[in-house]
């Protein structure tokens, strides 16, 4: 496995200073750098390269793209033969084509998704730095997340007519990208058609997720906190914040993080996470959650899949 | 305080003009509005105003046309009431 993690997402929104207050001073991130175009990057303060969030201004939301960052420059040649060779077009970009990053590969997942996989980002540390560092920084914003942790994303999804992209981003994710399915939701008559899955690169339980709807889209992005009680404080200062909650604190069956889903002001779906739920790893069986449970696999307290759920993304 | 009237659906309540149609809505438990993201992102409260003034934040392309805005349609969660609105549901064309 060389695929490391999630590097970064580049989310688009309608409104750049109203984004930028709601990841600073409720996500409690940090900007670093704003590019000429107006796009902002941001990092959370126990991330230690550049950014993993690239605000861009536009007149919609959802995603531009999303980002991951393999171990070594040799990785990416072996994986540059390996997607051509799945039939996948792809462009070997510059360095510096992605502010602060080496050459990087950009194609198109089969959900339709753009994906860059890059080597090489700036380093500026963490802000406790590597030496004797306390456990936590002062003057923590907002909910001061440590780290984007995941993504979630909408892929098409339509079985009446044959169309299972969630089935073709998974397999291209496992065969190619070397990542391997943790938990999945089957469903369909037969229990034989991938609805949902959650893929890891690392010994979390998700890097990435991949949920069927009607098209293509971004469904949240997530941040890593370290428990249940930071996951409470969080909705506190959500709703001192106004900020629109979707999801309260729960639990989910999946994955076992606890969670909140809440949107940022152009209406992306962020969650805050917290748990480690399990140790993933390569060989530990895959969890498979059935059609008929698919609320409590989702949220585990209320048992019930609510509509927003699967309608509303950008 | 502004009275809002959605007329398909046979209801109404009360909003302020620093509140969004939705988050009124919600405040006083009704649903006669699809409610989702509050960001002007995610189309699900795609609504046509048939009478009042309003003011609308800016709303994502991918939902509402230039055209359309024009026609009056907007998402609710970006319509900010200065007098008595009536307003449709419309047809979304969201992910439904
Ligand atoms: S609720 Fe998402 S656009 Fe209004
Ligand atoms: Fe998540």
């Amino acid at each position: 496995m060389s695929v490391m993690r999630l590097g970064h997402i580049n989310v688009r929104v309608l409104d750049i200073e109203e984004a930028v207050d709601h990841y600073v001073n409720v996500n409690g991130m940090i900007q670093t750098h704003v590019d000429p175009l107006g796009n902002v990057y941001l990092k959370c303060w126990d991330e230690w390269d550049k950014y993993s969030v690239v605000l861009s201004p536009s007149d919609q939301a959802g995603m531009n793209h999303i980002a991951y960052k393999v171990k070594s420059d040799a990785d990416l040649d072996m994986y540059k033969t390996r997607i051509t060779e799945a039939g996948i077009d792809v462009e070997e970009v510059p360095a510096g084509t992605l502010e602060f990053v080496g050459r990087a590969l950009k194609f198109k997942v089969p959900s339709e998704h753009e994906m860059y996989l890059y080597a090489e980002k700036e380093y500026v540390g963490t802000s406790v730095g590597t030496t004797n560092p306390d456990p936590w920084p002062d003057d923590l914003k907002g909910v001061g997340a440590h780290w984007v942790d995941h993504a979630l994303l909408m892929c098409p999804f339509d079985p009446e007519t044959g169309v299972n992209t969630v089935a073709e981003v998974t397999s291209f994710m496992v065969d190619v990208l070397d990542f391997y399915l943790v938990e999945q939701v089957m469903v369909g008559p037969d229990g034989d058609i991938q609805l949902a899955t959650w893929l890891s690169c690392s010994n979390t339980p998700h890097d990435i997720a991949f949920v069927g709807g009607p098209v293509s889209g971004l469904h949240h992005l997530a941040y890593f906190l370290d428990s249940w009680n930071d996951v409470l404080k969080a909705a506190d200062i959500m709703s001192k914040k106004r900020v629109k909650i979707d999801v309260t604190p729960q639990r989910h069956g999946i994955t076992r993080g606890y969670t909140i889903y809440y949107f940022d002001p152009s209406g992306n779906r962020n969650e805050t996470f917290a748990g480690l739920g399990y140790l993933a790893q390569p060989d530990r069986p895959v969890t498979t959650w059935t059609e008929d449970q698919l609320g409590a696999g989702i949220f585990y307290h209320t048992r019930e899949l609510v509509e927003s759920f699967t309608t509303v993304y950008t | 305080m502004h009275t809002i009237f959605v007329k398909s659906e046979e209801e109404e309540y009360q909003c302020r003009e620093d509140q969004h149609l939705l988050v009124a809505m919600k405040a006083v438990g009704k649903s006669c509005i699809p409610s989702g993201c509050h960001g002007g992102g995610c189309g699900v409260c795609k609504v046509r105003i048939l009478a009042g003034d309003v003011e609308r934040k800016v709303m994502s392309r991918k939902h509402v046309s230039e055209e359309e805005q024009q026609q009056g349609i907007s998402l609710a969660c970006r319509v900010f009431p200065r007098s008595t609105v009536t307003l449709e549901i419309y047809e979304s064309t969201t992910h439904q």
